[in-house]
């Protein structure tokens, strides 16, 4: 124990001698650069492989620009979003897109660019002083809302025994305006569904994460049949699907998510009927072909930062499970993205309902 | 818990004599400090001058400022043998309470005190459950953590909007911001902390008693150390230092997430072990050494980040560099070392 008290103090002096040697022409700023250098803040969720296919994306065509590029992962935490906003401002960079999934510290990030002077782009989530790229996300929750009220028509005429909301609260106004717009879409075709028949759960947005709550929903209402599902993507409204399943209950319970991650591919699960692309891997696409492009120009375009009227529209692409199947999956799409012609987007290659 | 470390130390390798040459490569702070000297070089050749200049030491010690501060009052309850998985929910609903007081016209002063007495309470809570009642560490903490999480949810839920509470503080903001020789004031004062506490733990009774607890609470008690009062004490020091944290954020982001300090616990930890403690052997550790494991994981991630490496591996070195602490500490004797 003694040696230990001892020890702090003598490695400290060894450590700020070598400190000091290695760290002679204690430099300031980043060099002058010549390149337009873009930087990338990738949402950084585990959860989803599309946020590392959005700085993927950004990247190849920050490339073909021949721009330096930049890329840090937000770690969907504030404070190394905040971190990360210094590191694009020592860096230099001209330009910066962002994802940030923790929306309570843009205003905070604002504060770090503005000084500086570095344009920002936000993906979904807006900013006041940030260039708004992204889907208009209620309106892609009501009209994935009304595509799953269609099918409850038909086949349940408008009468479920549940309709579960598979929500993700830390997503604040997304969740409201994808999940709300989901329920506000389905009682615009089935206005007579009674209160009680609406029911909610924390999915988190993720398909492993919520299942534990959706099971304990299921095991609150054992006498449910005919289930409709909605949520704020893919992920949430899988939790409760596969959780009728494990219950053996997922006979009748129709699913409809948003945002598509998990509608193409060979494991489409059944029960989802459907979904709505917003192709998230490809946002960059439109952030640099209306925004960046104009900006490394010299010509900044004038600030578009709402949701209502933004610097660029991503379009939302509601498909059912059928039409899902001829849309390629993700790492096939961003290949053919980035062989397309420049400013070509997801929605123009692969929307099978445009 | 006696009993174990008891049997876990007939199985351990003799005791190595203590020499001062070989200590300061292979001692529990000595070895982290060695490994930071190294991430600086790498630091220094992969990225250049520019990684030890002032903006992005700046960057980095913002970053690692309030972990440092967390961990280092976290690091008392675990020297006494109680480890306390509650700091990282319990730094987000202090954020959240100050935060709701503010929104709701507060002064920021009263809103601290009111925000740190929550925190204490919470703390009492914990050592009610731990030396009270003599629950198992984890088990109670995780169930702190999990309760403090859910108010979380719901002081934002009912104070913010779409699960964000904006709480800007002028005064807070800038106090988070200000800079004192080249540095960031709040980057300094953690080092401050960190150098009292070790000061506290290795100079004085009281680190000693704190260090005997968590060592052998048995032969503590014994020695006529209060065993009771001190884990209280280090208990309610983790809680408070969680508060202060929680205040800090709000400062720095000018609001709160449902999700501020989710995992921060794991992140605390992990640098505390890397830098010499252990979560299950009490009297293990030395705060500095703490402070080391921190900038040894901010310095490799700022490598990463300035290199252009993709930042997911930054799990991947924190993961390897525990490792690398377990594997030395077995190394030197483990138990028989200290």
């Amino acid at each position: 124990m003694e040696g230990q008290t001892r020890s702090p103090f003598r490695s400290l002096a060894v450590a700020a001698a070598a400190t000091t040697v290695l760290g002679a022409g204690y430099a300031t700023d980043a060099a002058a650069q010549d390149k337009f250098k873009l930087g990338m803040a990738v949402g950084g969720n585990p959860c989803c492989e599309w946020m590392k296919a959005q700085g993927d994306v950004a990247r190849a065509i920050a490339e073909q620009r021949g721009w330096d590029y930049i890329e840090l992962s937000n770690n969907d935490d504030a404070a190394t979003a905040l971190k990360n906003a210094g590191i694009f401002i020592q860096e230099g960079a001209d330009a910066v897109i962002q994802f940030n999934g923790q929306p309570s510290a843009n205003p905070a990030l604002a504060q770090r660019f503005a000084p500086a002077n570095i344009p920002v782009v936000t993906y979904d989530i807006a900013q006041p002083g940030f260039y708004f790229v992204g889907i208009d996300n209620l309106a892609a929750g009501l009209a994935g809302g009304e595509a799953l009220g269609n099918i409850i028509k038909e086949k349940w005429n408008c009468e479920p025994d549940l309709v579960i909301s598979a929500e993700g609260a830390a997503a604040g106004i997304v969740n409201e305006w994808r999940t709300g717009g989901m329920r506000d879409g389905l009682k615009k075709v089935c206005p007579d569904i009674p209160a009680e028949k609406w029911v909610s759960f924390e999915s988190q947005g993720q398909a492993t994460v919520g299942l534990p709550a959706a099971r304990d929903l299921l095991a609150a209402h054992p006498d449910a049949k005919k289930m409709a599902v909605v949520g704020l993507n893919d992920g949430g409204v899988l939790a409760a699907i596969n959780a009728a399943e494990q219950l053996g209950r997922a006979d009748e319970i129709i699913g409809w998510g948003q945002d598509g991650a998990f509608i193409t591919g060979d494991n489409v699960n059944p029960h989802l009927a459907g979904s709505v692309f917003y192709f998230l891997e490809g946002y960059a696409v439109y952030a640099i072909r209306d925004v960046i492009d104009a900006i490394a120009a010299g010509n900044p375009p004038p600030m578009k930062d709402t949701a209502g009227d933004p610097a660029s529209r991503v379009e939302p692409c509601p498909v059912s499970a059928e039409e899902a199947a001829k849309v390629p999956d993700m790492p096939e799409r961003v290949k053919l993205l980035l062989e397309a012609p420049p400013g070509t987007t997801a929605y123009e290659l692969f929307c099978p309902n445009k | 818990m006696t009993d174990t470390l008891a049997t876990g130390r007939q199985d351990a390798p003799p005791p190595i004599a203590h020499h001062p040459v070989r200590e300061v490569f292979t001692g529990p702070v000595g070895s982290i400090g060695i490994t930071l000297v190294i991430v600086i070089a790498a630091g220094l050749i992969v990225i250049g001058p520019r990684f030890l200049s002032a903006s992005n030491i700046t960057i980095a010690g913002q970053f690692v400022a309030i972990p440092i501060l967390i961990g280092a009052f976290a690091a008392f309850a675990l020297l006494a043998g109680v480890v306390d998985l509650s700091i990282g929910s319990m730094a987000g609903v202090s954020a959240a309470i100050i935060g709701a007081l503010l929104v709701n016209g507060w002064e920021i002063w009263p809103a601290m005190a009111i925000t740190l007495a929550a925190c204490l309470v919470f703390g009492c809570i914990n050592a009610l459950a731990i030396v009270g009642f003599n629950a198992d560490p984890i088990a109670a903490t995780l169930g702190m953590l999990t309760g403090l999480r859910g108010a979380t949810y719901v002081i934002v839920e009912a104070f913010g909007q779409s699960g964000s509470l904006f709480a800007f503080h002028e005064g807070l903001f800038a106090f988070t911001n200000m800079m004192a020789w080249s540095l960031p004031l709040i980057f300094l004062i953690a080092l401050c902390v960190t150098a009292v506490a070790a000061l506290i733990v290795g100079k004085t009774r009281l680190g000693r008693h704190v260090r005997a607890v968590g060592g052998d609470p048995l032969a503590a008690a014994r020695a006529g150390i209060s065993v009771a009062r001190v884990r209280t004490g280090a208990l309610l020091l983790s809680a408070f230092g969680a508060g202060i944290g929680g205040i800090l954020y709000v400062g720095q982001l000018g609001a709160v997430s449902r999700l501020l300090g989710f995992g921060l616990e794991f992140q605390v930890y992990a640098a505390l072990m890397i830098g010499g403690y252990s979560i299950l052997r009490g009297g293990v550790g030395a705060p500095v050494g703490g402070a080391l494991g921190f900038l040894v994981i901010a310095g490799a991630a700022n490598i990463l980040d300035l290199s252009g490496i993709s930042p997911y591996y930054v799990n991947v070195i924190v993961g390897a560099l525990l490792l690398a602490a377990v594997l030395l500490d077995r190394l030197r004797g483990g138990d028989a070392y200290e």
